[in-house]
């Protein structure tokens, strides 16, 4: 009777707070997440049971998987304690008898407790700066919870055995067997047995009812969030349509999101899903340098703001601070990071698109980048008729209108065009490919921006209208293959260019110069005295994979260098997110990431972006380290030209 | 239907402008001015007052800075919406305005709500065809004066304004410190011009952004550019592209600058700039 009570109460409660969470999704905006069920379900097995982004951090994520793969193998445990409550003498049918079962329990209950004391000699004696902001007394309270439901457990399997009342052989559960001494045989024990399930009980119901308020709302959300999380082109940002399709109104277009009444059904579960570790803070480029952004405060305000049910206020600067939304450098990090698969970017965005587009508000030194895009097809204005000036002397194929189409077409981008450093890469580029007898051209002054910095300012409407053109102008020369020296540009086209009619099979230059090489249609000479450390683009390596090809023409003309934070965990140059075009605050990014590749005591720093060029080598000019910054590619033509000669810049 | 149109000076070519517009909304228009110095938020408070008295079923300005700013007063004083820059009108109800935005890529078509309809007439929206109206002069309330000018002070009294100079005097990473930032002063001074910097620059705390020349600082386009010490990195140069004539001192020749440079010199700029200032003093004496 007590039991049922207990159980109403605490299912009431806990179905109260679940309907109200779902309604909120419910009523949310539509995203796309069907299909690709294989790599759902792969998602499921590696990131929710293989805890694979937890254990990122080998020991905090240790303690989380403890607890986790705890809390699987000790479930079907809440009913035998439901089942002894109703009568002591009866068990959960077959395992209930299990030695087996009884030995993984008790197994289970320590490593639980082992993950509940480092959990809490992480948040009382390590302390680390990724848990500021949170709610810390919550956590406190959750981690009391689960110690008490299994030290419970444990005692109680103890006084079972000192009764006598074990349904499984006592010798499979040597933990609870060592403590059953603790306790007598006589009515003290039967009453103290009684107590030990109730308080199982009682706290798990009370846990249940407790979990959907809390942060702790994780343990339901996150399995979900990880099934819709990306499956596909990290890089890729939602588009948004500015026409309403048939059987839709004006006011079912979204231009990003102003209040909490915009956020698409994926984002209201990503707040869901956010227990507030921090990892995300720990690892994003702004946060470390000092600015005021943190994604885990971004996605905590959005969720504050969803619960208080205002759906009128705006969500900057109620839920999240105009400034941290501009700190952002889109590199994804944070995605990386976060072990339920929230998507903090395209929040970011989202909020960007309605300051933008709705509200006009954003950094006034953006402007000019924004109109020049507009007006000159470039982020600097620069007259589009000298975009092929690089090319004049290098005898580069020009596509005209009505010429045949090229084996593969060279996408420059507005960088490699004008910017004096960048250019190099471009000219190294082209004679690269002319010496391994590629057939390729560019467009010229028929180029223009991708509108990567306008999509990432949050200026949606002005990408599409580019994305467009250069979709039309692609089709129309008949283009198939693109080569991309830009990480930003080479996202644009293979990933939101399909959006818009334009699937292209495109490469990053240094992918088809990898194969050049190991075809040895190119070959470098290897100058193993040369020190390069290779610093990875977080639209090449972490938005595209594309991680090996640069690293083999690194090792092709060098000896490699590796920095702490490379790979899928690579750190900002500082340039994303149309940083390129703002002012920095705080400590620069650039100079952070030179002084980590200063540290690996490399002579060269690689690169495989004209934004990283720019970005790292104005950082080397900052911090007077005698480094060269330069692309991959510029250091295989030198190879090739200068067999073995040491370079100097 | 009657409109108000706020005049400043009714022979002014946007004036006639937002007239000739006022006419086309509607036959019955009356313009005021308001006497006294320019003082947004009491001008504001002078034309909700207007609108409170006369009841009027739009009131137009032109698009200019003053016309909007005291458009932007009024409205929120009367909790009305207003439409800036608007270019064209189509009665009904509520009517709908086009209305330029973006800087003039983008035309909004919005429907304007409010009891009183508050616009504002883009620049050239429409050809000004010499309306002539009785202008009324109001004064302005005097209650709402709190904030009013007492003084003007020209620009010129604190040196010449870096978007405007006909001389720009600029220092980049390798001036090396705040106090290096004393000979580009004496060099711009002497030259009647302005002292402008690098990005480098500011991140460094050398001088203030409002110096800064470039992509996201200011523009200049000044009869010479001087550069002292600037690599001329893109962002940068996107600043004083609009230069007629380039001077670019840098020791490092393979500094990109000297690609954009009409005249280079390579070398010190600690020496060259004083160099320079010395044979200027030399040639003045003379």
């Amino acid at each position: 009777m007590a039991l049922a009570a207990a159980l109403g109460a605490s299912g009431t409660l806990f179905a109260r707070r679940v309907t109200r969470l779902r309604a909120l999704v419910q009523s949310a905006k539509p995203t796309e997440r069907s299909g690709d069920v294989p790599v759902r379900v792969r998602n499921e097995v590696t990131i929710v049971l293989g805890q694979r982004k937890l254990l990122q951090r080998f020991v905090p994520g240790l303690m989380h998987a403890f607890i986790f793969w705890g809390f699987l193998v000790l479930a079907p445990t809440i009913l035998i304690a439901m089942i002894a409550i109703v009568d002591r003498h009866q068990t959960l049918p077959w395992l209930g008898h299990q030695g087996w079962y009884a030995l993984l329990v008790d197994i289970f209950c320590v490593l639980v407790l082992v993950g509940v004391v480092s959990a809490l000699y992480m948040r009382k004696v390590v302390r680390p700066k990724r848990f500021e902001g949170s709610h810390l007394g919550e956590a406190d309270l959750i981690l009391a919870l689960i110690a008490t439901v299994v030290i419970s457990l444990l005692l109680w399997h103890a006084s079972r055995i000192a009764l006598g009342y074990n349904e499984w052989p006592a010798s499979w559960s040597p933990v609870s067997h060592l403590l059953s001494h603790l306790f007598g045989h006589g009515s003290g024990t039967r009453v103290l047995e009684r107590v030990f399930v109730w308080i199982h009980v009682a706290t798990i119901l009370s846990f249940l009812a407790y979990l959907p308020y809390s942060k702790h709302l994780h343990i339901g959300a996150a399995a979900i969030n990880v099934w819709f999380g990306r499956t596909a082109a990290r890089g890729r940002l939602e588009p948004l349509r500015f026409e309403p399709e048939e059987g839709e109104s004006e006011e079912d277009l979204r231009f990003g999101a102003g209040t909490a009444a915009d956020l698409t059904w994926k984002q209201v579960l990503d707040t869901f899903s956010c227990t507030e570790c921090g990892r995300c803070q720990d690892v994003c480029p702004a946060n470390q340098t000092g600015k005021l952004l943190s994604p885990k405060l971004v996605i905590m305000g959005l969720r504050d703001q969803l619960f208080s049910g205002d759906r009128e206020a705006a969500l900057v600067p109620t839920a999240v601070p105009a400034e941290s939304i501009w700190d952002c450098v889109t590199c994804g990090a944070c995605i990386e990071a976060c072990p339920v698969s929230i998507e903090h970017v395209d929040h970011i965005v989202d909020l960007r698109r309605h300051l933008v587009m709705v509200e006009s508000s954003f950094p006034s030194e953006a402007e000019p980048m924004l109109r020049d895009i507009e007006r000159s097809s470039n982020p600097w204005g620069h007259p589009q008729g000298q975009r092929a000036d690089w090319a004049a002397e290098l005898d580069v194929r020009v596509l005209e209108p009505g010429d045949a189409p090229p084996e593969y077409l060279y996408w420059v981008g507005c960088a490699s065009s004008f910017d004096e450093r960048a250019r190099r890469t471009a000219e190294a580029t082209a004679k690269l490919l002319q010496a391994a007898g590629v057939e390729f051209a560019i467009l010229g002054p028929r180029e223009s921006c991708t509108g990567d910095p306008a999509r990432r300012m949050g200026n949606e409407y002005v990408f599409q209208a580019l994305a467009e053109q250069n979709v039309a102008t692609l089709n129309e020369a008949g283009v198939t293959k693109i080569i991309a020296n830009c990480p930003h540009c080479f996202n644009t086209l293979a990933n939101e260019y399909p959006d818009f009619g334009g699937s292209y099979e495109v490469v990053h230059h240094t992918e088809l110069l990898a194969k050049l090489v190991s075809e040895g249609r190119l070959q470098p000479a290897r100058d193993e005295k040369l020190m390069v450390t290779y610093h990875d683009s977080c639209y090449l390596a972490r938005h595209n994979d594309v991680l090996e090809a640069p690293r083999e023409l690194v090792g092709a003309v060098g000896t490699a260098l590796p920095m702490t934070r490379s790979g899928k965990q690579t750190f900002c140059c500082g340039a994303g997110g149309a940083h390129m075009w703002m002012e920095e605050r705080a400590n620069p990014i650039n100079v952070e990431r030179v002084r980590e590749a200063a540290e690996t005591g490399a002579d060269t720093l690689a690169v495989a972006c004209p934004f990283c060029t720019v970005m790292l080598d104005d950082g080397v000019q900052s911090t007077g380290d005698q480094l060269r910054v330069v692309d991959v590619a510029t250091l295989l033509v030198e190879a090739l030209e200068h067999p073995a000669a040491p370079s100097a810049d | 239907m009657s409109v108000l149109v706020l005049v400043e000076d009714p022979a002014d070519e946007l004036a006639q402008q937002a007239l000739t517009f006022a006419r086309s909304v509607d036959g019955d228009v009356a313009a005021i001015s308001i006497s006294g110095d320019y003082a947004p938020a009491a001008w504001g408070q002078t034309l909700a007052d207007q609108v409170a008295a006369r009841a009027p079923q739009a009131v137009i300005a032109a698009g200019s800075e003053r016309g909007n700013e005291v458009l932007a007063h009024a409205a929120a004083i009367l909790d009305l919406p207003l439409s800036a820059n608007t270019i064209a009108f189509a009665a009904g109800s509520p009517p709908t305005v086009t209305r330029v935005r973006w800087g003039g890529s983008l035309l909004e078509q919005a429907l304007l709500h409010g009891s009183t309809l508050l616009m504002t007439v883009a620049p050239h929206a429409v050809a000004a065809d010499g309306v002539a109206v009785e202008l009324e002069v109001v004064s302005p309330s005097q209650h709402a004066l709190a904030v009013a000018p007492t003084k003007r002070v020209g620009a010129a009294s604190g040196g010449v304004s870096l978007e405007d100079a006909d001389v720009v005097v600029s220092g980049g990473r390798g001036v090396g410190s705040a106090d290096g930032f004393a000979i580009i002063e004496e060099l711009a001074e002497l030259l009647g011009g302005a002292v402008g910097c690098s990005r480098a620059v500011t991140s460094a705390g050398w001088r203030p952004h409002t110096d800064q020349v470039g992509q996201t600082g200011t523009k200049v386009a000044p009869d010479i550019y001087i550069a002292c010490g600037i690599s001329g990195a893109t962002q940068h140069m996107a600043g004083c592209k609009g230069a007629k004539k380039l001077l670019a001192i840098n020791e490092d020749g393979e500094a990109s600058i000297f690609a954009h440079a009409d005249y280079g010199v390579i070398g010190n700029l600690h020496e060259v700039v004083p160099a320079i200032a010395a044979e200027i003093r030399k040639a003045r004496a003379a």
